[in-house]
């Protein structure tokens, strides 16, 4: 597939680049590159900050809803100004259906190809595979007939040489190893997917406005009117089409997604074994229950070494201990500036040199936490959850080690989860656990309306004085946050500090490498032609930049550029 | 091709994809909502501003009969120059086309919504080559002209198939908010 290499001011979804050295058949060194300026906050200066979540919003095209979200809770957070419970809510259940989409599509559409090898669909015996899906899961999808269906088209497909489409598919690859099939079950809710994507869609488009860039957000609550006797407001009847969306999803997130992540790490337990990284985890708390943010569904925590044990709770949002953790460090990205520099008072002035290994080689700035690089992303969440001892995440966490070791995989313990394929396994547990919120905060939403409470907006007023704020949100990729100072009423400085700047840090001043960086050391690479391995965990982390893939051997000579995406 | 005027409704998308915060990238947007307020369509027109989607394309395309998708493309040819392709000469890799970088999003999702069984009927590609695609630039002239071209094609392309579409009578205004300059100023005008 062409790739476009424009200068890095260009384009916004931005370009990572993973370079790894293979030796022995396993990576020795690795550099993640996000080879695009990241800058796009500059745009911000000066505007009024209730006009921000429109701008932020267009900051990524795939996760648009939570840079709107972000950025009001940024500047409700300066102001000290609470929201109204619906408006929570309403909030909370864009956040829910926007997460439990992107998971879904992470899974199968951006990462299952990594693990399924389509053309061996053709010696799958659908009958069988009908037999085996209906041991693990009751997924309506799984039927004899609509498996021979799906195995009737990847002929088709494979008759007509078609099967190109799938650019990233390594077919045939030694590190390929689930039975006909599986490969079936698995493709055949790849193309079942798209069917729940389009649901979650149609939530966020009728709380949200439009989707995908909503357009109901306000700073102080939602723009939503509620008038359960108007057609032209969120009543009943719109209420009720929610509810059946979310319902009409939760099969799907608990039976077929859930269960094949379990297939497949039942079917590749080594990938317990490979991608641990630096086991430093960040989680914030979210999904709020009460005006002033004081209850929320989800907990955060911090995890240093691996250690669940000692881990640190964060509370809530105005956690004084993690405003003044966090620091970026630009040593080896391509921005002036000296020594880690804390978000509010953060500059964003370029400074291009080229990729240089031992130099600057990065747009994407090094956050740290007290000096660490932290993994953030749901391996992050669902630690975090366990370690706290919150019952969803206990529950479905407990669920599939339960159903891993049933089908005669590993039997695996919270340390396990800190890998490749507890990632991916991870990303499943907390789709099920948000399966299960989605339903809970529809029944806080209608319940709260049916007494009578119609309020989603509370006014703000701006000092002329300069105050600061942080939004904070666990979205799907990880914690997302955005640091605001508002002058005389506009933003006078504006940081986002994303999941993927987390994730695919560079090295800081000390040259400790970031979470893809570190994770990948060790990798196995068995053909470095090929480096279907080292898409895996990269892939484990869902990076949401369509990024490139660079192998090289010990000496230097790159052996394939592959696309990743 | 399908349908005509009389025959049963078809679902049309008309699509805009592209970052407004980047110059010249912008353009997909910017063809819809001019579009939009130029054009007036039928209930089965979805005109939508999907911004830079990725795979999340393949719902909003799902099962239309007809999608005409406005967007950048990197063709070798001067900036502003309209460039118009069917879907079939995208998914062969017939054409020297090279959108911008959601191409690998657009080009996937086809692809699975046609293994799916649920891609557009037909699908055109209303293209301009961009000038400079900078942060916060706005638009190139060479662009900005050209769109206003590129809406009455999308216009054409539509009543060539007898889909309800007419030019309004009174022009509505239309909303580019990401182009409001004076930023200070910008919400006391809202």
């Amino acid at each position: 597939m062409a790739r476009i290499s424009i200068d890095p001011i260009t384009r916004i979804e931005g370009h990572l680049r993973i370079d790894v050295e293979v030796d022995r058949g396993a990576v020795q060194k690795a550099w993640a590159s996000c080879t695009m300026w990241r800058g796009i906050e500059t745009i911000l200066l000066g505007r009024d900050p209730r006009e921000g979540w429109i701008f932020t919003q267009r900051f990524c095209g795939v996760c648009t809803t939570v840079h709107a979200i972000a950025s009001v809770r940024a500047v409700e957070d300066a102001l000290q100004l609470e929201i109204p419970p619906n408006a929570q809510y309403i909030r909370n259940l864009i956040l829910i259906a926007h997460a439990m989409h992107d998971h879904i599509v992470h899974f199968y559409q951006l990462s299952a190809l990594d693990w399924v090898d389509v053309p061996t669909i053709l010696k799958a015996d659908p009958a069988r595979a009908a037999s085996i899906a209906d041991s693990v899961g009751s997924w309506e999808g799984n039927s004899h007939r609509r498996l021979q269906d799906v195995q009737d088209k990847v002929k088709g497909l494979v008759a007509s040489g078609q099967l190109g489409i799938f650019s990233n598919g390594y077919w045939g690859h030694p590190a390929m190893r689930l039975s006909p099939e599986l490969n079936l079950i698995l493709f055949a809710h790849y193309l079942q997917a798209l069917d729940f994507q389009r649901k979650s869609n149609q939530v966020v488009g009728i709380l949200g406005g439009k989707t995908p860039h909503i357009q109901n957000m306000a700073v102080g609550g939602v723009m939503n009117a509620i008038n359960l006797n108007s057609l032209a407001t969120l009543n009943m009847d719109r209420l009720g089409m929610v509810q059946s969306l979310l319902q009409e999803t939760l099969p799907f997130v608990q039976q077929a997604y859930f269960v094949d992540a379990c297939l497949l790490g039942a079917s590749y337990p080594e990938w317990f074994r490979y991608g641990r990284g630096l086991a430093n985890y960040l989680a914030v708390p979210d999904l709020p229950v009460d005006a002033k943010a004081t209850q929320l569904d989800l907990p955060g925590g911090v995890i240093l070494d691996g250690d669940l044990g000692s881990m640190r709770p964060i509370k809530d949002w105005r956690d004084q201990a993690l405003r003044a953790a966090v620091a970026e460090d630009v040593t080896h990205a391509w921005y002036q500036g000296e020594g880690p520099q804390p978000p509010w008072q953060g500059k964003t002035d370029p400074d291009y040199t080229d990729f240089q290994d031992g130099g600057k080689y990065s747009w994407v700035k090094a956050p740290r936490y007290n000096g660490h690089p932290m993994e953030v992303g749901p391996l992050a969440t669902v630690l975090v959850g366990y370690a706290s001892g919150h019952p969803l995440t206990r529950k479905w966490t407990d669920d599939a080690f339960k159903r891993i070791s049933s089908l005669r995989g590993p039997n695996l313990t919270p340390k396990d989860m800190q890998s490749t394929m507890g990632r991916y396994l991870a990303r499943a547990i907390r789709a099920a656990v948000l399966s299960e919120l989605a339903l809970k905060h529809w029944d806080l939403l209608s319940s709260n309306i049916l007494k009578g409470d119609a309020t989603t907006y509370n006014a703000p007023q701006f000092p002329q004085q300069q105050i600061t704020g942080l939004g904070l949100h666990e979205a799907p990729r990880g914690t997302l946050s955005h640091w605001v100072v508002i002058d005389k009423g506009v933003f006078s400085n504006y940081q986002a500090v994303v999941p993927s700047t987390w994730n695919a840090s560079p090295r800081d001043q000390k040259g400790v490498p970031g979470p893809y960086e570190n994770s990948l050391l060790a990798n196995p690479v068995a053909d470095p032609s090929k480096p279907l391995e080292v898409l895996r965990t990269v892939h484990s982390f869902d990076p949401c930049m369509a990024c490139a893939c660079h192998t090289f051997d010990a000496s230097g000579r790159e052996i394939a550029q592959v696309k990743v995406l | 091709m399908k349908a005509g005027a009389g025959a049963s409704p078809q679902r049309t998308c008309v699509v805009g994809i592209g970052n407004v915060l980047l110059g010249d990238d912008g353009f997909g947007p910017l063809a819809v909502e001019m579009f939009r307020c130029k054009y007036e369509c039928g209930p089965n027109v979805e005109i939508l501003d999907l911004g830079t989607p990725g795979l999340d394309l393949a719902p909003y395309i799902y099962a239309a009969d007809l999608v005409i998708l406005a967007d950048a493309v990197d063709a070798q040819e001067k900036p502003g120059t309209l460039c118009i392709y069917c879907g079939d000469e995208l998914l062969a890799r017939q054409a020297q086309l090279r959108l911008t970088a959601h191409d690998p999003g657009v080009r996937e999702s086809l692809a699975l919504l046609r293994l799916a069984g649920h891609a557009p009927a037909e699908l055109i590609i209303i293209g301009v080559v961009p000038e400079s695609c900078g942060l916060g630039k706005g638009f190139s002239p060479s662009v900005l002209s050209t769109s206003s071209v590129a809406v009455d094609n999308i216009a054409r392309l539509l009543v060539e198939r007898g889909i309800d579409c007419r030019r309004r009578h009174v022009p509505v205004q239309p909303n580019l908010w990401w182009l409001s300059g004076e930023r200070s100023e910008s919400v006391a005008s809202r």
